[in-house]
């Protein structure tokens, strides 16, 4: 019962603490299980799908092969092997506007009965049924096409079938949910189109006998048996050594790789929101642990009442526990109903970008696992901050009250007239360092995350240099492939007409194995320009460079011989070097073009030219008069791609996303610490204005204690994230397959998050000082 | 003929819920270099009248006149001024500010008057410290100083900017016998240099610093007394007389 009136009698003094208390851990809640919830749903929603739509283990694309039955049986005979799904597909480049595909699309036969794709509403908020059939002459696209062409409903796709101008034109009827293939990391895209439009294309492709540009192809789905031990790279190897798979593989990818692929994004922004709620957390901490010294501090003589009428420290601790309690577990409670339309909302705004529409619904278990986790840190931790309590003695406390303990010392003056507000604050925040401890240290952690999102967005650059640079396995500024009747003197003629070229060299990008594993070969003819990390390039035809990706999948290191297969056979290599080149998640290796042809013959236009040239700046008139002269015949890229723009946009949403949290916590903190000041102050405040302070002059030097004490902790903030930020995020993009993440920002970027921390700090605090102005001298005369 | 300083014309002041005003149609003025008192028995409203003639507190009614200017009508800023290098403070509490060193208190008022340099605040706080004699508690917080050297410090405070008059609360009413003379021989010496102090206490033996004395009852001045300056050895006898006239005003 004495339990329950104290409580409300505390309630009652420290409502706006308790409040507080309430809104941050809503807060951290909210954002905790809406990153739980958009990480956990993403991933198994992926795995469902695939597994719902009959995706295998394995997929293997294949072409030239008019029917996959028989390569189908020779797999499915296989020991590992428990399955094979084919699908009908039609590989061929595409054209939307003026933009032109730099990847293959695929064109999948409709067929809901073996493949039940779901349909999106045109407002993507959820799925209709899908037609019975699709229409001649319509297609259905992944709605990751919107951010990456601005593609909508209604306007119209061309694929180049053959040379000489035989396209066929679809009308976009609708989007369709594409767990394969969808997101816009991925370069390949599918699209759906009907039989009819299917075995038309088929006829033109054949009609067109070698100048055809589309290929008739198939995904073969392969299952693995349960009892299967294999890893997928083994499985792999056994495929291409047991099977006649090797001669008619486009690419294969593991349903691992391709869940990697498809959640490349999620998987990048919700590590970077995973850790941004535990900085939250902590900052709840700093300002929990703070909040607690400061009640205990102005209910020190209360508690030495009460100590003396019988109450234990014990029981004192217990009382200030619940009232914490009241404000972190509602708060707690709040933030998981919270996340609840907020991973709503996340998982709408996304499907443009990831071609997804996932599930919103809470894992409970989870999320509940992980906010007990963190209530019983939250009531650790202020269980060990009340244990001041036990120190007080009932005497002193009501004699001294709470300022005797924690008595401040006297020195040399540090007023100075000249700035007297300053120094003013500056000697208060020196008296009381305590108090304001907090401040500092939520600055540190704030600025310290900031800055790391700070230094993501300066790697990425405004055109998303960064990323394309993580992906290219070399510099570039124009790529052209002549793949019909120009040849490349007439491209770089056509670029001479504005700008000399500085430098050139040739990139191809072919399948290979290694140890019997596919993957993708960046062949170039001067390996010195590989974006190298460890060793040495493979400047030997007898060398090779690995991703760090590759060469943990097969377990080698620099030094090591692995030996690669190709169509003219296998030969024994050195790996030289480790590089970096995230595409296939990392799932690639670098030679040069000697090395290359040990193993392999070239085949038909499969090199690229790569130009630097000598004004950079004139490149977008460069491309567009390439584009104009030789339109589908050329195949030209630059150091972008379309699903660039979309992960750009994501990052700035994501990046204002985060200051905003940063300045509604800095808000929280300062209207906490604030509160607490002000109430202990009132009677200086009355002082200062009786000696002829206005209530301005206060509230600008109240506001430049917590400017003082945000810009230490944001000063150390910023120097911490100087040496920790690049290895957290690197470590966060080498996961993804980016293992060359070093940012160089610029001096502004640098110092933005802290000064952006220290004017948010300053402007609440003279926001919430406004009270200082009505407090009325009489305040001195009421003893 | 002695020049008015401040004057109170129909000063009312009540509070809300009270049927009666705390301060009734009060006319009053006070003289330069006067020690004037304000006596009367608890509740009469001498704080009050105070913190009205000072500007600490809104009047109801009524206006407050400093050196011809209209206190009641000025604006925070303007107030804050006149605060500044007009008017100084002792408070019964000590009221000094908590988390500045004794020095440190004086000073920062002094530093407010932008027309003395921060040189000379500094000279004038160390002064006017070892002429209250807690030159030596100078670094000393608030919390750590007696409350006599507590006090001295505010009287110094109050001073820092040679004020035109200095309205003290009770100043010795929290203070032990020995720290209430010193304080008191403060305040005296510092009227006799020529500082008009308004003083409110209830204590007869710090009356009779005075030069002149009201009587405050129920919101009213009902009478004053005229005293010759304050001189140590005639202080038994002040006191007599001051105590009669309090004995027939009821006291």
């Amino acid at each position: 019962m004495e339990i329950k009136t104290l409580w409300k009698a505390n309630l009652k003094r420290h409502a706006g603490s308790v409040c507080g208390v309430c809104f941050l851990l809503l807060l951290v809640s909210a954002s905790l299980a809406t990153v739980l919830t958009v990480w956990n749903n993403s991933g198994r929603y992926v795995r469902q799908e695939m597994a719902r739509l009959g995706y295998g283990d394995l997929t293997a694309w294949v072409s030239g092969l008019p029917d996959p039955g028989p390569l189908s049986d020779e797999i499915a005979a296989l020991e590992d092997v428990q399955s094979v799904g084919t699908q009908q597909l039609i590989f061929s480049e595409y054209e939307i506007g003026e933009q032109e595909s730099d990847s293959e699309g695929q064109l999948i036969t409709y067929d809901p009965a073996q493949t039940p794709y779901k349909i999106f509403r045109e407002d993507l908020s959820g799925y209709e049924a899908g037609p019975a059939e699709i229409a001649p002459g319509e297609i259905y696209v992944s709605p990751s096409m919107i951010s990456m062409f601005v593609l909508t409903i209604g306007d119209t796709i061309t694929f180049p079938i053959a040379r000489s101008g035989v396209d066929k034109t679809f009308v976009v009827k609708g989007y369709f949910e594409d767990p394969f293939m969808g997101s816009s990391m991925i370069g390949m895209k599918g699209f759906l189109i009907c039989q009819l439009d299917h075995d038309e294309i088929t006829e033109m492709i054949v009609n067109a006998g070698n100048d055809g540009l589309a290929r008739s192809g198939h995904m073969l789905h392969i299952f693995q048996t349960e009892e299967s031990s294999l890893s997928a790279a083994q499985w792999n190897a056994a495929l291409n050594q047991n099977t006649s798979l090797p001669h008619y593989v486009e690419f294969t990818h593991s349903q691992a790789a391709i869940s990697g692929f498809m959640l490349t994004l999620q998987n990048v922004f919700t590590a970077f929101l995973l850790a941004f709620a535990a900085i939250l957390a902590a900052v709840s901490l700093v300002v929990l642990g703070h909040s607690m010294g400061s009640a205990i501090e102005q209910d020190y003589v209360n508690m030495g009442i009460l100590k003396t009428m019988g109450f234990t420290s014990r029981k004192l601790r217990e009382i200030q526990l619940l009232q914490y309690l009241t404000g972190i577990i509602p708060g707690l409670a709040g933030g998981l109903l919270l996340a609840l339309p907020a991973a709503r909302v996340i998982c709408q705004m996304t499907v443009a970008t990831t071609g997804l529409l996932m599930p919103s619904n809470l894992p409970a278990g989870l999320c509940l696992l992980a906010l007990a986790i963190l209530l019983l840190l939250l009531v650790g931790f202020l269980w060990l901050k009340t244990g001041r309590i036990r120190r007080i003695s009932p005497i002193q406390a009501i004699r001294d009250g709470a300022d005797s303990p924690f008595a401040v010392k006297g020195g040399k003056s540090l007023l100075r007239q000249k700035g007297l507000g300053f120094w003013l604050a500056l000697r208060q925040l020196l008296t009381g360092r305590k108090r304001y401890l907090g401040a500092g240290l939520v600055a540190l952690l704030l600025v310290f995350f900031a800055s790391m999102i700070g230094r993501v967005d300066a790697w990425l650059g405004s055109k998303g240099e960064g990323l394309m640079d993580a992906f290219n396995p070399a510099d570039l500024h124009i790529a052209a492939q002549p793949m019909g009747e120009a040849t490349i003197e007439n491209v770089e003629q056509v670029i001479r007409e504005y700008t000399g070229i500085a430098d050139q060299y040739m990139l191809a990008m072919p399948s290979v194995s290694a140890q019997g594993v596919d993957y993708t070969a960046n062949v170039i003819t001067q390996p010195e320009r590989f974006h190298l990390l460890m060793g040495r390039t493979c400047e030997n035809p007898d060398q090779v460079v690995l991703t760090e990706f590759t060469a943990a999948d097969l377990g080698v290191s620099i030094g090591d011989a692995i030996t690669l297969t190709g169509n003219l056979g296998s030969r024994e290599f050195t790996v030289s070097g480790i590089y970096q080149c995230a595409n296939d998640m990392g799932a690639n290796l670098g030679l040069s073009r000697e090395g290359y042809n040990r193993i392999s013959a070239e085949g038909e236009n499969i090199w690229c030219t790569h130009y630097f040239l000598e004004d950079e700046s004139l490149q977008p008139e460069v491309m567009k008069a390439l584009e104009d002269a030789f339109g589908g015949d050329v195949y030209l890229h630059e150091n972008s791609w379309p699903g660039l723009y979309g992960i750009l946009s994501a990052m700035r949403l994501l990046t204002i996303f985060l200051y905003v949290i940063v300045l509604v916590f800095v808000l929280a903190t300062t209207l906490l610490t604030a509160s607490r000041l002000l109430a202990a102050e009132q009677k200086d405040f009355g002082i200062f204005k009786t000696i002829g302070f206005t209530g301005r002059q206060l509230r600008f030097s109240f506001a430049l204690r917590f400017g003082i004490a945000a810009f230490l902790g944001s000063a150390l903030g910023t120097a911490l994230s100087a040496f920790l930020t690049d290895p957290l995020a690197a470590a966060l993009m080498r996961m993804e397959g980016i293992s060359n993440f070093s940012s160089h920002p610029s001096v502004s970027a640098v110092l933005l998050p802290g000064a952006v921390v220290v004017l948010a700090f300053v402007l609440f605090a003279y926001l919430a000082a406004k009270r200082i102005n009505k407090i009325p001298l009489s305040v001195l005369a009421d003893e | 003929m002695k020049q008015m300083i401040l004057r109170g014309e129909d000063i009312t002041k009540s509070f809300p819920g009270c049927m009666e005003p705390v301060l009734d149609h009060i006319h009053l003025a006070v003289y330069r270099g006067d020690f004037t008192i304000v006596m009367g028995p608890s509740g009469a409203g001498k704080s009050t009248l105070l913190y009205a003639l000072s500007g600490m507190d809104v009047i109801s009614e009524g206006r407050v006149i400093y050196k011809e200017q209209e206190i009641t009508r000025l604006k925070e800023a303007q107030m804050a001024r006149l605060r500044s290098r007009e008017f100084g403070f002792v408070f019964q509490q000590t009221h000094l500010v908590s988390n500045l060193t004794l020095f440190e208190n004086v000073a920062v008022a002094g530093y407010l008057n932008s027309a003395t340099s921060g040189r000379k605040t500094e000279e004038r706080a160390s002064g006017l410290l070892s002429q209250m004699n807690v030159e030596g508690a100078r670094n000393r917080m608030p919390r750590q100083a007696s409350g006599g050297e507590a006090q001295r410090a505010a009287i110094a405070r109050a001073m820092i900017n040679e004020p035109g008059i200095l309205f003290a609360d009770e100043p010795t009413g929290a203070l032990n016998r020995r720290n209430t003379d010193e304080v008191l021989s403060l305040l005296t010496a510092l009227n006799q240099k020529g500082q008009s102090i308004l003083m409110v206490t209830h204590d007869v033996r710090a009356a009779i610093r005075g030069n002149r004395i009201l009587y405050l009852e129920d919101g009213k001045i009902l009478d004053e007394m005229a005293l010759p300056s304050f001189i140590p050895e005639a202080a038994r006898e002040r006191e007599e007389k001051v105590s009669a006239w309090l004995t027939s005003l009821a006291w």
